[in-house]
C-alpha cells in the first residue's frame, strides 16, 4: 500500500478567513472555476468545514482518514472503500443517503447533499497534486505531507482531546 | 454423506458473518475460511432490499463482494447450505443437504428472521410478505405489479422503507399501526410529530391505535384484511413489519447456551470452546443501560462481526457493547437519528427539546445532567456521530453541556 498523505491542521494559524472552504468548494464543481461554480444551479459544497471555538478560535475540519473508518464498515449500501491510493471515498452512484455515515463519523465531516440525495466527504482532490484546500490557505494552517504514525495514532488522539476537555 | 473440513466456518453470510470473514482474512492470509448460508442469494446489503421492490434497483446492485470493507480473496461462500445442527464436543455441523463440516472454529451469524404474530389469521395466503431477505424482495416486486392497494402491519422502519417503495410504484399504502404513533421503538409518540406529517404530506395513508384480526384471501391470493373494529380494507397485498426473532432453532439440542439469543460473552464468545456469536443472533449488553440486549442494527452486527473475526483469529479483543437504539434513515425527506436512551416517559433524566421549521431535537441527560444518554435528532442530523461518541463514551459533559443543547457542538471544541 502507498504511503497516504495527510492533511495537517495547525490550528494556531488559522485565521478563519474560509479560503480553504471556497477553495474546496470550487475544486469540487462542473466548472472547477470560481465565476462558473458561482453561477452553477447546485450551489458546490466545501468538504472541509471552519468552525469556530470560544474565545476566538478558528478550526478547519476534514476526514481524519481513520485507520479502520467506522463511515467504511457502518456503510449499508457498500459505498464506502479504500481506494488504490488507500484513501478512504464515498461513491455516489451507490450511495443511498441513508445517513449511517454520518451517525458514526465522530468528526462530522460527512456533509449531506439534500438535491442529490448523496453523501459526500473530502476524496483529497484526486486530479490534482496537492489539495486545493492546501494550495489555497494563505497562512500555512493546512498542510499536506506523509506521516507514518499518524493514522495510527487517530483513534488515541480522538480520546486524548476528549479527555483534555473533560478534565480542564 | 460428505465431508469438509476447514479452520474458520461461519454460519449466516450477511453483516456479522461477512464482515468477521474479512476481519479473519486480513489477519490469516492463509487458513481456509468458509461461509454457509441457507439463502440461495450471495451476501448482499439486507438493506437495500426494498429498491428492488421499488424497482429501483436489481439483485446484483446491492451484492456485497468487492463492495465497501468486503473486498478480501478467497473466501469460500456455499449459498443454499443450511445448518441443521452442531456437535460442538466433536466440532462438527449438520447441513439439511446431509453434508458435514469439521471446523476449528465456528462463528454463528444467523440473524432474525420476522416475527409473524399467531394470532392473525390467514398469514400463509399468497400476497402476504415480512420483507426479510432478497428472495422476498423479488416476490415482493411481482406481487406488486397485480396490487392497487397494500395494508401494511407494523409502524417500524422496516414498514415504513417497505411503504415508499410501494408509493414509489403507485400504489395506495394503508399502515396499520397497534401504537398510537408510528416509530415507536425508536421515539416517543410526541418527539414523532415531525416525521408523521411527513408521511402524512407523502400520501401514506396511516391507521394507529388498531391491529389486524384477519387477512382474507381467495386464489388469486389475498383480498382484504379485517380489523380489530371490524373494519374491512379491501388490498392485494399485505405486509408484516412486527419486529425480528433470533435464528437460533439449530442450537436446540446442542450445549450453545442460548436466553432467547445466543449467549456472547464480552469477547464474543459462546458458552463452548471455540465458537462465537455475533449480529442479530447474539445477545449482548448495551453500554449505557448495562442490560443484556439483542439488536437488530446493520452497523452493529458489522462491528460485532468484526470483534468476532479478531476473537476468532487469535487477537483477544473485548467487544464495546451497543445501544440496542442506533438508527439513521431518511423518511418522506426527512432525514432523523435515534441513538440511545429516548424513550423517556417513565425514565429518570434530564430532557432538552426544541424544535423549529423543519427541525427537531430531543438531547436526553442522565437525572444528574453529567452525562449525555440519548438522542433524537429530526431534520438537521449533523455532528450525529460525534454526539454518538459522547454517549458510547460516557463522556462527563459539563465543560460543553450548552453546545449539545443548542445542537451546534463540533470536533473543533475539543482540539486545543
Ligand atoms: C429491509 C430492511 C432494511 C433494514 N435497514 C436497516 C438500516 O437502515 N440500518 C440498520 O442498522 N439495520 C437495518 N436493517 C437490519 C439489518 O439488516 C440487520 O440487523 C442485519 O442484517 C443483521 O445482520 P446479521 O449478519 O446479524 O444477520 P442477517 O442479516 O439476518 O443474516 C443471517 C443470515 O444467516 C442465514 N441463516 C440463518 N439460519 C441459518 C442456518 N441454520 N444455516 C445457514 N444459514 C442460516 C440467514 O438466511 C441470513 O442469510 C434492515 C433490515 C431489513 C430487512
Ligand atoms: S469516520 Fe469520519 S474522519 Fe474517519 S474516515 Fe470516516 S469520514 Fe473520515
Ligand atoms: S449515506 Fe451513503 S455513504 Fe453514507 S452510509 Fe448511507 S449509503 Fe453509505
Amino acid at each position: 500500500m502507498p504511503q497516504p498523505k495527510e492533511i495537517f491542521v495547525k490550528t494556531d494559524r488559522c485565521v478563519g478567513c474560509m479560503s480553504c472552504m471556497l477553495a474546496c468548494a470550487v475544486e469540487h464543481s462542473q466548472s472547477k472555476t470560481l465565476f462558473g461554480a458561482i453561477a452553477e444551479a447546485r450551489a458546490p459544497k466545501s468538504r472541509l468545514y471552519v468552525e469556530w471555538a470560544a474565545p476566538d478560535r478558528k478550526i478547519p475540519l476534514v476526514c481524519r482518514q481513520c485507520e479502520d473508518a467506522p463511515c467504511m464498515h457502518a456503510c449499508i449500501s457498500g459505498a464506502i472503500t479504500r481506494n488504490e491510493d488507500n484513501i478512504v471515498v464515498t461513491n455516489a452512484d451507490k450511495c443511498i443517503g441513508c445517513w449511517t455515515c454520518v451517525m458514526v463519523c465522530p468528526y462530522g465531516v460527512i456533509g449531506r447533499n439534500m438535491d442529490t440525495g448523496k453523501a459526500y466527504r473530502c476524496d483529497r482532490c484526486p486530479d490534482r497534486e496537492i489539495p486545493a484546500c492546501v494550495s489555497a490557505c494563505p497562512t500555512g494552517a493546512l498542510i499536506y505531507e506523509t506521516v507514518p504514525e499518524y493514522s495510527k495514532s487517530i483513534r488515541k488522539q480522538a480520546s486524548q482531546e476528549f479527555a483534555r476537555a473533560e478534565g480542564e | 454423506m460428505d465431508r469438509n473440513a476447514t479452520q474458520y466456518l461461519i454460519v449466516g453470510g450477511s453483516a456479522a458473518g461477512m464482515a468477521a470473514a474479512h476481519t479473519i482474512r486480513s489477519h490469516d492470509p492463509m487458513a481456509p475460511v468458509t461461509v454457509l448460508t441457507d439463502e440461495t442469494d450471495k451476501p448482499y446489503f439486507r438493506p437495500m432490499i426494498p429498491f428492488v421492490v421499488s424497482g429501483k434497483k436489481k439483485s446484483q446492485d446491492m451484492a456485497m463482494e468487492g463492495c465497501g470493507p468486503y473486498v478480501g480473496k478467497d473466501i469460500f461462500v456455499k449459498t443454499d447450505s443450511r445448518v441443521v445442527s452442531v456437535d460442538t464436543d466433536s466440532h462438527r455441523v449438520f447441513l439439511e443437504n446431509n453434508q458435514v463440516f469439521n471446523y476449528g472454529k465456528i462463528l454463528f451469524a444467523t440473524g432474525s428472521r420476522p416475527f409473524i404474530p399467531p394470532d392473525i389469521k390467514g398469514t400463509e395466503s399468497n400476497g402476504v410478505f415480512a420483507l426479510r431477505t432478497l428472495a422476498h424482495a423479488r416476490k415482493m416486486n411481482a406481487r406488486a405489479a397485480q396490487t392497487q392497494h397494500a395494508v401494511l402491519l407494523g409502524g417500524g422502519l422496516l414498514n415504513l422503507k417497505a411503504a415508499f417503495a410501494l408509493l414509489e410504484r403507485g400504489i395506495k399504502v394503508t399502515l396499520v399501526v397497534y401504537s398510537p404513533q408510528v416509530l415507536s421503538q425508536l421515539m416517543d409518540a410526541e418527539d414523532a410529530v415531525l416525521i408523521r406529517n411527513a408521511l402524512d404530506d407523502a400520501g401514506l395513508e396511516i391507521r394507529t391505535g388498531t391491529a389486524a384480526v384477519e387477512i382474507e384471501s381467495d386464489n388469486s391470493g389475498v383480498r382484504g384484511i379485517v380489523l380489530d373494529d371490524h373494519t374491512k380494507i379491501s388490498c392485494q397485498m399485505v405486509c408484516i413489519g412486527k419486529g425480528v426473532r433470533p435464528n437460533v432453532e439449530f442450537l436446540e439440542n446442542s450445549k450453545i447456551k442460548l436466553e432467547k439469543g445466543i449467549v456472547a460473552d464480552i469477547h464474543t464468545a459462546c458458552s463452548q470452546s471455540d465458537t462465537f456469536a455475533a449480529g442479530d443472533v447474539a445477545v449482548t449488553h448495551d453500554p449505557v443501560s448495562g442490560k443484556p440486549v439483542m439488536t437488530a442494527l446493520w452497523t452493529n452486527a458489522v462491528e460485532m462481526g468484526r470483534c468476532a473475526g479478531l476473537n476468532m483469529a487469535g487477537l483477544p479483543t473485548a467487544y464495546a457493547g451497543t445501544f440496542g437504539i442506533l438508527n439513521a434513515t431518511q423518511i418522506a425527506n426527512m432525514p432523523f437519528v435515534s441513538m440511545g436512551l429516548v424513550h423517556t416517559k417513565d425514565l429518570d433524566c434530564e430532557i432538552f427539546r426544541s424544535g423549529g421549521q423543519g427541525s427537531f431535537r430531543k438531547m436526553v441527560f442522565s437525572s444528574d445532567g453529567r452525562h449525555l444518554i440519548g438522542m433524537v435528532l429530526i431534520g438537521d442530523i449533523s455532528n450525529a456521530g460525534l454526539y454518538r461518541h459522547v454517549i458510547q463514551g460516557k463522556k462527563l459533559v459539563e465543560k460543553f453541556k450548552h453546545h449539545i443543547i443548542g445542537h451546534n457542538l463540533h470536533w473543533g471544541h475539543f482540539i486545543k
